[in-house]
């Protein structure tokens, strides 16, 4: 495998359902062994974007490459590479786990589910119950299952988290961790920035079917603020931190402060240490503030590497 | 691939020979019951149908058990019933999939649409054979349970007759399929096809006007194999037919988006 080839290269692939937006001159390149973020809020075209990518959807105009392979001429080739987890998997509620293996392992040539039995120990997937008597997060568990038995060399997750409970979640990003660093490449789709922020290189961020900024994990972490309210034993001057760099919105009631502060926060954790601190809460903002606070309405900041 | 395709439609359906087969087995089973006990006024009642609606109904005569279970299943209930059961398999995992989401799993594997079109048309040939085998024998063993005895090859050519014509409509849903991305409008032009095609040919017969239609429904094709045996042009002609649709639609299927 070559490490520095480009797995996934979208070509301002435009895919428009007549009048209905789509997705409009996504232009991007996903490194082999990189995990990139998807990011957006519902609607946006993620899905879109990586249905068109799969060649379940074809494009209006562009092109989408996977492997160096042309996604709707050689989309045999590229599947035989990849694993696949739809937003809001479903299949046969009368199947079971390990019969959709069984049944994807014959579509993939396979003799046996590979790691198949061991990842469904991993993520406790219960591949012998029907699918419709699972619930939501368990049959999520078996769509991971299936997405990955097949050790592919390209992960395409649309929403992989939903569903899952806090431990599950973690273990997935564990799981994410020890994939990439196996070299292979993850395209992973959220709306959650810190599943995000946890396990992504890049992310791209795409509103209205724009793909309107590229950036590293760490410059959209950094210009991400924080909603931070603190709680003091006794009422504090909240001059002291109104004027630290980064803070803003302040407002204060009784022993306690609250305000957004951009970049980092060792200014604040300094200044507030010298009062006696009963209580400190941070919270990242939604996506959703991130895109009005830092692309503003209509304005496409899109610099994709 | 194509093989993990057809055992997992297969599989799908694995209660269609007992379900199916056993209703209609078992309607067709009770005519052969009941043929001795109708068996000496049957001449009688020939005599007062119309001849038109005997010709309708492909009734020429109706003298032996065989030839009853022609005139009760075989010219009716079991072409459309069967015809049905094959629009229903293939459109169940074709469009039915789609509608539910399940072909963004199967279709992102190196499977080709084409191979799941093919499978799933080739999965429902083998299921309506299934079914008719088990119509046969439980015909079979309730005649010969009153002493009718009916003759195995005369009424398997009648069963068997009824193959080509349900996968022809299984080539029709494929079709439809290869346009359409849920299972309702795709039942519905499929079994409209059926109704419409069954209706045209039976009017033909009646009526001169509508007569020259007759040559595009695939009724006309179907005949009696019960009482002149299986035409071989029209068995084939059918099936290939089928077989043709399914191609057209596995075409429509590569170049359409899947929802």
């Amino acid at each position: 495998m070559n490490a520095s080839a480009a797995a996934i290269e979208l070509d301002r692939l435009t895919k428009r359902y007549g009048a209905a937006r789509g997705i409009e001159d996504v232009t991007l390149s996903v490194q082999t062994g990189e995990v990139f973020g998807f990011l957006g809020p519902n609607g946006a075209g993620k899905t879109t974007t990586i249905r068109t990518l799969l060649n379940l959807l074809h494009p209006t105009s562009g092109a989408a490459r996977v492997f160096g392979l042309d996604s709707r001429r050689d989309a045999a080739a590229i599947h035989a590479r990849l694993g696949n987890l739809p937003g809001d998997f479903a299949y046969d509620p009368r199947m079971t786990g390990r019969d959709l293996l069984v049944f994807l392992a014959g579509l993939r040539g396979l003799r046996g589910v590979g790691r198949g039995e061991a990842l469904a120990r991993r993520f406790q997937a219960d591949l012998d119950r029907p699918l419709g008597e699972l619930s939501r997060g368990n049959r999520q568990k078996i769509g991971l299952v299936q997405a990955a038995f097949h050790e592919p060399d390209l992960l395409v997750l649309d929403e992989p988290t939903a569903g899952l409970d806090p431990l599950m979640q973690e273990e997935f990003l564990a799981f994410v961790a020890e994939e990439r660093e196996q070299g292979r490449t993850i395209l992973l789709s959220s709306h959650d920035l810190d599943e995000v922020e946890r396990v992504c290189d890049r992310v791209g961020i795409i509103r209205e079917g724009r793909l309107i900024a590229i950036e590293n994990v760490a410059a959209i972490t950094a210009r991400a603020y924080r909603h931070v309210t603190i709680q003091f034993a006794e009422p504090v001057d909240a001059e002291e931190f109104s004027s630290l760099p980064g803070v803003s919105e302040l407002e204060r009631a009784n022993g306690r402060i609250s305000f957004r502060a951009e970049g980092d926060l060792d200014a604040v954790v300094k200044q507030a240490a010298r009062h006696t601190v009963t209580d400190i809460e941070l919270s990242h903002p939604t996506l959703e503030e991130v895109f009005l606070t830092y692309y503003g309405a209509g304005e496409a900041a899109c610099s994709p590497r | 691939m194509l093989a993990a395709v057809i055992l997992r439609a297969l599989r799908d359906q694995r209660r269609a020979p007992l379900t199916w087969g056993g209703a209609l087995g078992a309607m067709s089973a009770l005519m052969a019951l009941v043929w001795p006990s109708i068996e000496g006024s049957m001449e009688r009642l020939m005599k007062s149908y119309p001849e038109q609606l005997k010709e309708a109904f492909n009734i020429t005569a109706i003298n032996s058990v065989e030839t009853y279970v022609d005139a009760e299943m075989l010219s009716l209930i079991l072409p459309l019933a069967l015809s049905f059961l094959a629009v229903r398999i293939v459109t169940q995992a074709l469009a039915g999939a789609e509608e539910r989401g399940y072909l963004d799993v199967v279709l992102t594997t190196p499977v080709a649409r084409r191979t799941l079109v093919a499978g799933t048309w080739i999965a429902a040939a083998v299921v309506i054979v299934a079914v008719l085998a088990v119509i046969a024998v439980m015909t079979l063993i309730a005649g010969a349970a009153v002493g009718a005895h009916p003759s195995a090859l005369v009424l398997g050519r009648g069963m068997a007759n009824v193959w080509p014509l349900a996968m022809l409509f299984a080539g029709v849903a494929a079709l439809a399929c290869g346009r359409l991305h849920r299972a309702a409008p795709v039942t519905a032009l499929a079994t409209g096809t059926l109704v419409a095609m069954y209706v045209i040919d039976r009017v033909g017969k009646l009526a001169d006007p509508v007569a020259p239609l007759r040559r595009v429904s695939a009724f006309r094709y179907y005949g009696s194999a019960v009482r002149d045996g299986i035409d071989p042009l029209a068995f084939a002609g059918l099936a290939l037919a089928g077989a043709l649709l399914a191609v057209a639609g596995a075409f429509l299927l590569e170049r359409r988006d899947v929802r």
